[in-house]
Protein backbone atom coordinates (compact mmCIF):
# COMPACT_ATOMS: atom_id res chain seq x y z
CA UNK A 1 0.00 0.00 0.00
CA UNK A 2 1.77 2.97 -1.01
CA UNK A 3 -0.38 5.91 -0.14
CA UNK A 4 0.42 6.40 3.83
CA UNK A 5 3.86 7.43 4.97
CA UNK A 6 4.41 5.65 8.50
CA UNK A 7 3.87 8.37 10.93
CA UNK A 8 1.70 10.84 9.29
CA UNK A 9 -2.06 11.80 9.19
CA UNK A 10 -4.03 11.50 6.11
CA UNK A 11 -7.37 12.42 5.52
CA UNK A 12 -9.68 10.14 4.58
CA UNK A 13 -10.80 12.06 1.53
CA UNK A 14 -7.40 12.42 0.55
CA UNK A 15 -7.66 10.53 -3.05
CA UNK A 16 -11.23 12.41 -3.92
CA UNK A 17 -10.12 15.96 -3.35
CA UNK A 18 -6.82 15.60 -5.34
CA UNK A 19 -8.26 13.51 -8.40
CA UNK A 20 -11.18 16.65 -8.10
CA UNK A 21 -8.22 19.36 -7.76
CA UNK A 22 -6.42 17.67 -10.87
CA UNK A 23 -9.40 17.65 -13.01
CA UNK A 24 -10.40 21.24 -11.95
CA UNK A 25 -6.61 22.79 -13.32
CA UNK A 26 -6.57 20.46 -16.37
CA UNK A 27 -10.32 21.41 -17.26
CA UNK A 28 -9.26 25.28 -16.36
CA UNK A 29 -5.97 25.03 -18.58
CA UNK A 30 -7.80 23.69 -21.55
CA UNK A 31 -10.39 26.37 -21.07
CA UNK A 32 -7.74 29.01 -21.04
CA UNK A 33 -5.86 27.74 -24.34
CA UNK A 34 -2.59 26.47 -22.10
CA UNK A 35 -3.14 22.91 -23.02
CA UNK A 36 -5.97 21.34 -25.43
CA UNK A 37 -8.49 18.88 -24.38
CA UNK A 38 -6.11 15.76 -25.84
CA UNK A 39 -2.62 17.11 -24.46
CA UNK A 40 -2.13 14.98 -21.57
CA UNK A 41 -3.36 11.43 -23.08
CA UNK A 42 -0.95 12.29 -25.99
CA UNK A 43 1.79 12.64 -23.46
CA UNK A 44 0.36 9.34 -21.64
CA UNK A 45 0.24 7.53 -25.22
CA UNK A 46 3.89 8.26 -25.89
CA UNK A 47 4.88 6.32 -23.08
CA UNK A 48 2.75 3.70 -23.41
CA UNK A 49 4.18 2.99 -27.37
CA UNK A 50 7.29 5.10 -27.72
CA UNK A 51 9.03 5.80 -24.54
CA UNK A 52 9.42 2.58 -22.05
CA UNK A 53 11.07 -0.60 -20.68
CA UNK A 54 10.53 -2.05 -24.04
CA UNK A 55 12.92 -0.25 -25.73
CA UNK A 56 15.57 -0.77 -23.16
CA UNK A 57 14.90 -4.49 -22.85
CA UNK A 58 15.73 -4.26 -27.30
CA UNK A 59 18.67 -3.02 -26.72
CA UNK A 60 19.83 -5.21 -24.22
CA UNK A 61 18.89 -7.57 -25.71
CA UNK A 62 20.88 -7.11 -28.44
CA UNK A 63 23.92 -6.52 -26.56
CA UNK A 64 23.89 -10.02 -25.44
CA UNK A 65 23.95 -11.50 -28.47
CA UNK A 66 26.21 -9.03 -30.77
CA UNK A 67 29.50 -8.26 -28.49
CA UNK A 68 30.09 -5.62 -30.67
CA UNK A 69 27.07 -4.02 -30.75
CA UNK A 70 27.88 -4.03 -26.47
CA UNK A 71 31.23 -2.33 -26.87
CA UNK A 72 29.13 0.42 -28.86
CA UNK A 73 26.61 0.86 -26.39
CA UNK A 74 28.87 1.16 -23.15
CA UNK A 75 30.99 3.82 -25.27
CA UNK A 76 27.85 5.83 -26.91
CA UNK A 77 24.46 4.82 -25.35
CA UNK A 78 22.84 7.25 -27.53
CA UNK A 79 24.79 6.55 -31.04
CA UNK A 80 23.79 2.80 -30.45
CA UNK A 81 19.90 3.27 -29.60
CA UNK A 82 20.11 5.68 -33.35
CA UNK A 83 21.91 2.42 -34.84
CA UNK A 84 19.32 0.13 -33.55
CA UNK A 85 16.88 2.09 -36.14
CA UNK A 86 14.15 3.56 -33.10
CA UNK A 87 11.79 5.56 -34.09
CA UNK A 88 13.46 9.20 -33.35
CA UNK A 89 13.29 10.23 -29.44
CA UNK A 90 15.28 8.37 -28.80
CA UNK A 91 17.53 11.19 -27.59
CA UNK A 92 14.14 13.04 -26.74
CA UNK A 93 13.12 14.69 -23.34
CA UNK A 94 15.11 13.09 -20.39
CA UNK A 95 17.26 10.82 -22.89
CA UNK A 96 19.31 13.29 -24.27
CA UNK A 97 22.63 11.67 -22.47
CA UNK A 98 22.02 8.94 -21.47
CA UNK A 99 24.76 6.61 -20.14
CA UNK A 100 24.56 2.33 -19.32
CA UNK A 101 27.09 0.38 -16.65
CA UNK A 102 28.02 -3.16 -17.16
CA UNK A 103 26.80 -5.73 -14.58
CA UNK A 104 29.95 -8.81 -14.26
CA UNK A 105 30.47 -11.26 -11.68
CA UNK A 106 32.66 -8.72 -10.23
CA UNK A 107 30.92 -5.49 -10.40
CA UNK A 108 27.02 -4.80 -9.86
CA UNK A 109 25.51 -1.51 -10.59
CA UNK A 110 22.45 0.26 -8.84
CA UNK A 111 20.81 3.90 -9.74
CA UNK A 112 19.51 6.41 -7.76
CA UNK A 113 18.73 9.95 -7.50
CA UNK A 114 19.04 11.05 -3.99
CA UNK A 115 17.47 14.35 -4.87
CA UNK A 116 14.59 14.20 -7.08
CA UNK A 117 13.98 11.11 -9.63
CA UNK A 118 15.99 11.54 -12.99
CA UNK A 119 15.65 8.60 -15.14
CA UNK A 120 16.29 8.12 -19.04
CA UNK A 121 12.49 7.73 -20.42
CA UNK A 122 13.75 6.85 -23.84
CA UNK A 123 15.06 3.53 -22.59
CA UNK A 124 13.31 2.69 -19.34
CA UNK A 125 10.11 5.17 -19.20
CA UNK A 126 8.87 6.57 -16.70
CA UNK A 127 9.97 5.74 -12.86
CA UNK A 128 8.54 3.52 -10.48
CA UNK A 129 7.15 4.10 -7.52
CA UNK A 130 9.95 2.71 -5.44
CA UNK A 131 12.61 5.01 -7.14
CA UNK A 132 10.78 8.15 -6.19
CA UNK A 133 9.89 6.74 -2.81
CA UNK A 134 12.60 9.11 -0.04
CA UNK A 135 13.41 6.02 1.64
CA UNK A 136 14.93 3.87 -0.87
CA UNK A 137 17.01 7.42 -2.16
CA UNK A 138 17.85 7.75 1.41
CA UNK A 139 18.68 3.89 2.30
CA UNK A 140 20.49 3.00 -1.01
CA UNK A 141 23.10 5.25 -0.70
CA UNK A 142 24.68 4.04 2.54
CA UNK A 143 23.14 0.78 3.04
CA UNK A 144 22.93 -0.65 -0.68
CA UNK A 145 23.12 -4.80 0.10
CA UNK A 146 20.74 -4.59 2.61
CA UNK A 147 18.34 -2.74 -0.10
CA UNK A 148 19.15 -5.05 -2.85
CA UNK A 149 18.59 -8.23 -0.45
CA UNK A 150 15.11 -6.58 0.35
CA UNK A 151 14.60 -6.95 -3.32
CA UNK A 152 15.80 -10.56 -3.31
CA UNK A 153 19.43 -9.68 -4.44
CA UNK A 154 22.24 -11.18 -2.67
CA UNK A 155 25.78 -10.62 -3.46
CA UNK A 156 28.68 -11.93 -2.26
CA UNK A 157 30.87 -9.20 -0.38
CA UNK A 158 33.56 -9.91 -3.08
CA UNK A 159 31.28 -8.32 -5.70
CA UNK A 160 31.97 -4.57 -5.61
CA UNK A 161 28.67 -2.68 -5.66
CA UNK A 162 28.28 0.90 -7.81
CA UNK A 163 25.77 3.71 -7.03
CA UNK A 164 25.03 5.77 -9.90
CA UNK A 165 23.72 9.28 -8.46
CA UNK A 166 22.55 11.42 -10.78
CA UNK A 167 22.77 14.62 -9.81
CA UNK A 168 23.64 16.11 -12.99
CA UNK A 169 22.03 16.03 -16.46
CA UNK A 170 23.54 12.27 -17.72
CA UNK A 171 20.83 9.61 -17.25
CA UNK A 172 21.84 6.46 -16.31
CA UNK A 173 20.58 2.82 -16.53
CA UNK A 174 22.06 -0.58 -15.94
CA UNK A 175 23.13 -3.55 -18.40
CA UNK A 176 22.54 -6.78 -16.65
CA UNK A 177 23.98 -9.90 -16.88
CA UNK A 178 22.40 -12.81 -19.39
CA UNK A 179 21.53 -15.29 -17.56
CA UNK A 180 22.71 -18.71 -17.58
CA UNK A 181 20.88 -21.57 -20.06
CA UNK A 182 19.84 -18.63 -22.70
CA UNK A 183 21.67 -19.53 -25.46
CA UNK A 184 19.24 -20.66 -27.57
CA UNK A 185 17.31 -17.83 -26.92
CA UNK A 186 16.15 -15.82 -29.67
CA UNK A 187 16.74 -11.91 -29.45
CA UNK A 188 12.66 -11.14 -28.90
CA UNK A 189 13.32 -14.19 -26.42
CA UNK A 190 16.30 -12.32 -24.37
CA UNK A 191 14.02 -9.53 -24.42
CA UNK A 192 10.95 -10.45 -23.35
CA UNK A 193 12.99 -11.48 -19.57
CA UNK A 194 14.34 -7.98 -18.74
CA UNK A 195 12.35 -6.18 -16.36
CA UNK A 196 12.84 -2.32 -15.46
CA UNK A 197 14.26 -3.20 -12.45
CA UNK A 198 16.44 -5.36 -14.08
CA UNK A 199 18.18 -1.91 -15.82
CA UNK A 200 17.95 -0.22 -13.14
CA UNK A 201 20.07 -2.70 -10.97
CA UNK A 202 17.92 -3.64 -8.22
CA UNK A 203 16.91 -7.44 -10.04
CA UNK A 204 18.89 -10.13 -11.76
CA UNK A 205 17.40 -11.78 -14.84
CA UNK A 206 15.79 -15.49 -14.65
CA UNK A 207 16.75 -17.24 -17.46
CA UNK B 1 19.52 23.34 5.79
CA UNK B 2 16.75 21.20 4.01
CA UNK B 3 15.77 18.31 4.74
CA UNK B 4 15.07 17.21 1.14
CA UNK B 5 18.94 18.17 0.05
CA UNK B 6 20.01 16.01 2.59
CA UNK B 7 18.06 12.30 2.23
CA UNK B 8 21.05 9.94 1.48
CA UNK B 9 22.03 7.99 4.21
CA UNK B 10 19.17 8.72 7.07
CA UNK B 11 18.69 5.95 9.49
CA UNK B 12 15.83 4.30 10.81
CA UNK B 13 13.71 4.16 7.57
CA UNK B 14 11.16 1.60 7.08
CA UNK B 15 11.72 -1.66 4.52
CA UNK B 16 11.90 -0.51 0.88
CA UNK B 17 7.86 -0.33 -0.24
CA UNK B 18 8.28 -2.10 -3.56
CA UNK B 19 5.80 -0.67 -5.38
CA UNK B 20 6.35 -1.04 -9.13
CA UNK B 21 3.51 0.93 -10.85
CA UNK B 22 4.55 4.05 -12.10
CA UNK B 23 1.04 5.82 -10.85
CA UNK B 24 -0.57 4.89 -7.99
CA UNK B 25 -3.66 6.35 -8.08
CA UNK B 26 -5.64 7.31 -11.40
CA UNK B 27 -5.41 10.87 -10.87
CA UNK B 28 -1.86 11.03 -10.57
CA UNK B 29 -1.30 10.55 -14.75
CA UNK B 30 -2.67 13.65 -15.03
CA UNK B 31 -0.52 15.78 -13.57
CA UNK B 32 2.53 14.60 -15.21
CA UNK B 33 0.56 15.05 -18.11
CA UNK B 34 0.53 18.45 -17.18
CA UNK B 35 3.76 18.93 -16.21
CA UNK B 36 4.94 17.56 -19.27
CA UNK B 37 3.20 19.81 -21.34
CA UNK B 38 4.90 22.27 -19.95
CA UNK B 39 8.00 21.67 -19.80
CA UNK B 40 7.55 21.22 -23.84
CA UNK B 41 5.80 24.68 -24.09
CA UNK B 42 8.58 26.65 -21.67
CA UNK B 43 9.44 30.12 -23.86
CA UNK B 44 13.12 29.31 -23.02
CA UNK B 45 12.45 26.64 -25.95
CA UNK B 46 12.95 29.35 -28.50
CA UNK B 47 16.86 28.93 -27.30
CA UNK B 48 16.98 25.28 -27.23
CA UNK B 49 19.15 23.00 -29.63
CA UNK B 50 16.16 21.12 -31.35
CA UNK B 51 14.71 23.84 -33.66
CA UNK B 52 11.51 24.71 -31.86
CA UNK B 53 9.46 28.15 -33.19
CA UNK B 54 8.19 28.12 -29.42
CA UNK B 55 6.83 31.87 -30.06
CA UNK B 56 4.60 30.57 -32.83
CA UNK B 57 2.96 27.38 -31.07
CA UNK B 58 0.05 28.35 -30.09
CA UNK B 59 -0.92 28.31 -26.15
CA UNK B 60 -1.55 30.80 -23.78
CA UNK B 61 1.17 29.35 -21.85
CA UNK B 62 4.33 31.83 -21.88
CA UNK B 63 6.13 31.09 -19.01
CA UNK B 64 9.28 29.39 -18.17
CA UNK B 65 9.42 26.45 -16.73
CA UNK B 66 11.91 23.42 -16.69
CA UNK B 67 12.60 20.30 -13.82
CA UNK B 68 14.32 23.04 -12.04
CA UNK B 69 11.20 25.18 -11.40
CA UNK B 70 9.36 22.09 -10.39
CA UNK B 71 12.30 20.95 -8.12
CA UNK B 72 12.56 23.93 -6.31
CA UNK B 73 8.93 23.83 -5.70
CA UNK B 74 9.50 20.37 -3.84
CA UNK B 75 12.47 21.86 -2.47
CA UNK B 76 10.46 24.87 -0.23
CA UNK B 77 8.26 22.30 1.37
CA UNK B 78 8.13 22.20 4.98
CA UNK B 79 10.15 19.21 5.40
CA UNK B 80 7.38 17.06 7.10
CA UNK B 81 5.22 18.23 4.26
CA UNK B 82 7.70 16.49 1.93
CA UNK B 83 7.68 12.94 3.69
CA UNK B 84 4.12 12.94 4.25
CA UNK B 85 2.91 13.96 1.06
CA UNK B 86 3.24 11.19 -1.85
CA UNK B 87 5.46 11.85 -4.86
CA UNK B 88 2.72 13.04 -7.59
CA UNK B 89 0.70 15.13 -4.16
CA UNK B 90 4.12 17.35 -4.48
CA UNK B 91 3.81 17.76 -8.04
CA UNK B 92 0.12 18.49 -8.10
CA UNK B 93 0.49 21.55 -5.13
CA UNK B 94 3.55 22.61 -6.51
CA UNK B 95 1.93 23.48 -10.24
CA UNK B 96 -1.56 24.02 -9.42
CA UNK B 97 0.25 27.20 -6.95
CA UNK B 98 2.34 28.06 -9.96
CA UNK B 99 -0.61 28.65 -12.40
CA UNK B 100 -2.24 30.74 -9.27
CA UNK B 101 0.49 32.57 -9.50
CA UNK B 102 1.25 33.26 -12.72
CA UNK B 103 -2.08 34.82 -13.19
CA UNK B 104 -3.71 31.74 -15.34
CA UNK B 105 -6.00 30.97 -12.83
CA UNK B 106 -7.32 32.13 -9.96
CA UNK B 107 -7.55 30.47 -6.45
CA UNK B 108 -10.93 30.95 -6.52
CA UNK B 109 -11.89 29.37 -9.58
CA UNK B 110 -9.63 25.91 -8.83
CA UNK B 111 -11.33 25.85 -5.69
CA UNK B 112 -15.07 26.49 -6.85
CA UNK B 113 -14.25 23.94 -10.06
CA UNK B 114 -12.45 21.33 -7.18
CA UNK B 115 -15.63 21.19 -5.19
CA UNK B 116 -17.96 20.62 -8.13
CA UNK B 117 -16.31 17.78 -9.30
CA UNK B 118 -15.75 16.72 -5.40
CA UNK B 119 -19.66 16.80 -4.97
CA UNK B 120 -19.93 14.68 -8.01
CA UNK B 121 -17.81 12.28 -6.75
CA UNK B 122 -19.71 12.13 -3.53
CA UNK B 123 -22.97 11.29 -5.43
CA UNK B 124 -23.42 7.34 -6.18
CA UNK B 125 -25.21 7.93 -9.23
CA UNK B 126 -24.14 11.72 -10.41
CA UNK B 127 -23.06 11.75 -14.09
CA UNK B 128 -19.26 12.81 -13.81
CA UNK B 129 -18.64 15.86 -16.06
CA UNK B 130 -16.37 15.36 -18.93
CA UNK B 131 -13.25 17.14 -19.50
CA UNK B 132 -13.07 20.18 -22.14
CA UNK B 133 -12.48 18.66 -25.98
CA UNK B 134 -11.11 20.65 -28.62
CA UNK B 135 -8.36 23.12 -28.41
CA UNK B 136 -4.99 24.29 -31.20
CA UNK B 137 -3.47 21.13 -32.39
CA UNK B 138 -0.54 23.09 -32.87
CA UNK B 139 -0.07 22.61 -29.13
CA UNK B 140 0.27 18.92 -28.91
CA UNK B 141 2.37 19.06 -32.37
CA UNK B 142 4.76 21.14 -30.06
CA UNK B 143 4.25 18.79 -27.21
CA UNK B 144 5.66 15.57 -29.58
CA UNK B 145 8.01 17.27 -30.65
CA UNK B 146 9.43 18.44 -28.00
CA UNK B 147 9.13 14.50 -26.76
CA UNK B 148 10.92 12.99 -29.76
CA UNK B 149 13.36 16.11 -29.47
CA UNK B 150 13.98 16.84 -25.93
CA UNK B 151 16.21 19.77 -24.55
CA UNK B 152 19.86 18.99 -24.50
CA UNK B 153 21.42 20.97 -21.54
CA UNK B 154 25.02 20.39 -23.98
CA UNK B 155 26.34 23.72 -25.23
CA UNK B 156 29.36 23.83 -27.04
CA UNK B 157 32.09 25.11 -25.33
CA UNK B 158 35.82 26.31 -25.30
CA UNK B 159 36.04 25.90 -21.91
CA UNK B 160 38.88 24.24 -20.47
CA UNK B 161 37.65 21.71 -17.52
CA UNK B 162 39.68 22.55 -14.47
CA UNK B 163 40.41 19.15 -13.53
CA UNK B 164 41.33 15.68 -15.11
CA UNK B 165 40.08 12.16 -14.98
CA UNK B 166 42.53 10.61 -12.16
CA UNK B 167 42.63 14.26 -9.86
CA UNK B 168 41.48 14.06 -5.93
CA UNK B 169 39.13 16.80 -5.56
CA UNK B 170 36.92 17.76 -2.75
CA UNK B 171 33.33 18.57 -3.00
CA UNK B 172 32.43 22.87 -1.75
CA UNK B 173 30.14 23.05 1.26
CA UNK B 174 28.47 26.03 -0.43
CA UNK B 175 25.36 27.56 0.62
CA UNK B 176 22.35 25.35 -1.21
CA UNK B 177 19.23 28.37 -1.22
CA UNK B 178 16.37 27.54 -2.80
CA UNK B 179 17.58 25.09 -5.07
CA UNK B 180 20.87 22.71 -5.32
CA UNK B 181 21.77 19.72 -7.47
CA UNK B 182 24.83 18.82 -5.04
CA UNK B 183 23.73 16.10 -2.59
CA UNK B 184 23.88 16.94 1.36
CA UNK B 185 25.81 13.37 1.82
CA UNK B 186 28.33 14.36 -0.42
CA UNK B 187 29.04 18.15 0.80
CA UNK B 188 32.82 18.49 2.00
CA UNK B 189 33.90 14.44 0.79
CA UNK B 190 37.14 13.81 -1.08
CA UNK B 191 36.39 12.04 -4.62
CA UNK B 192 38.29 11.38 -7.57
CA UNK B 193 37.77 12.54 -11.02
CA UNK B 194 36.86 9.43 -13.11
CA UNK B 195 35.47 11.14 -16.37
CA UNK B 196 35.02 15.12 -17.64
CA UNK B 197 32.31 15.06 -19.77
CA UNK B 198 32.81 16.70 -23.11
CA UNK B 199 31.74 20.65 -23.59
CA UNK B 200 29.22 21.81 -21.27
CA UNK B 201 26.19 22.13 -19.61
CA UNK B 202 23.59 24.58 -18.30
CA UNK B 203 20.81 24.60 -16.14
CA UNK B 204 18.70 26.92 -18.35
CA UNK B 205 18.35 29.37 -15.05
CA UNK B 206 20.98 30.56 -12.60
CA UNK B 207 20.47 29.60 -8.95
CA UNK B 208 21.90 30.94 -6.36
CA UNK B 209 24.29 27.98 -5.50
CA UNK B 210 26.17 28.83 -9.33
CA UNK B 211 24.23 27.02 -11.56
CA UNK B 212 22.89 27.84 -14.90
CA UNK B 213 25.81 29.18 -16.97
CA UNK B 214 27.49 26.16 -19.09
CA UNK B 215 29.87 24.50 -17.44
CA UNK B 216 31.85 20.96 -17.48
CA UNK B 217 30.48 18.52 -15.63
CA UNK B 218 32.53 15.51 -14.35
CA UNK B 219 32.20 11.78 -12.93
CA UNK B 220 33.23 11.42 -9.25
CA UNK B 221 33.88 8.35 -7.33
CA UNK B 222 33.58 8.39 -3.91
CA UNK B 223 34.75 5.42 -1.51
CA UNK B 224 31.93 4.19 0.80
CA UNK B 225 34.83 5.25 3.82
CA UNK B 226 35.22 8.21 2.43
CA UNK B 227 31.76 9.40 3.00
CA UNK B 228 30.11 7.70 5.81
CA UNK B 229 31.35 6.20 8.97
CA UNK B 230 32.70 2.27 8.49
CA UNK B 231 30.27 1.09 10.76
CA UNK B 232 27.13 2.39 8.89
CA UNK B 233 27.93 1.16 5.38
CA UNK B 234 28.14 -1.80 3.25
CA UNK B 235 31.78 -3.55 2.31
CA UNK B 236 33.00 -3.10 -1.08
CA UNK B 237 30.60 -0.05 -2.52
CA UNK B 238 31.68 3.03 -5.06
CA UNK B 239 29.60 6.13 -5.02
CA UNK B 240 29.32 7.30 -8.07
CA UNK B 241 27.90 11.41 -8.78
CA UNK B 242 27.54 13.44 -11.63
CA UNK B 243 28.61 16.77 -10.47
CA UNK B 244 28.79 20.49 -12.02
CA UNK B 245 32.18 21.85 -11.69
CA UNK B 246 30.96 24.97 -9.74
CA UNK B 247 30.75 22.26 -6.92
CA UNK B 248 34.18 21.18 -6.60
CA UNK B 249 37.42 22.72 -5.67
CA UNK B 250 41.39 20.50 -5.63
CA UNK B 251 41.98 19.04 -2.82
Amino acid sequence: MPSNYPGFEYDADRETVSAAKVKALESLLIEKGVITGQTVDTVLSHFESKMGPFNGAKLVARAWVDPDFKARLLADCNAACEELGFPTGMSGAEGEHMRIAENTPEVHNVIVCSLCSCYPWPTLGLPPYWFKDPTFRARVAREPRVVLSEFGVELDDSVEIRIWDTSAQIRWWVLPMRPEGTENMSEEELAALLTPEAMMGVATVKG
Amino acid sequence: MKLQHNIGGIENLDPINFETRVFVEPWEERIFGIHTAMMALSNHLGDSLPDYKIDQVPTEFKSFWTWGHLRMGAESLNPFEYFRLRYYEKWLGGISGFFVEEGYITQAELDERTSQYLAEYSQADATLADLPKGGNMGIDEQVMKYLEEGDSPLRPSDMTPKFSAGDRVKVKNVQPGDHTRLPGHLRGKAAEVVKVYEDAFTYFFPTADGLGSPMPVYSLAFQAKDIWLEDLTDPNMVYYNDIFEVYIEAL
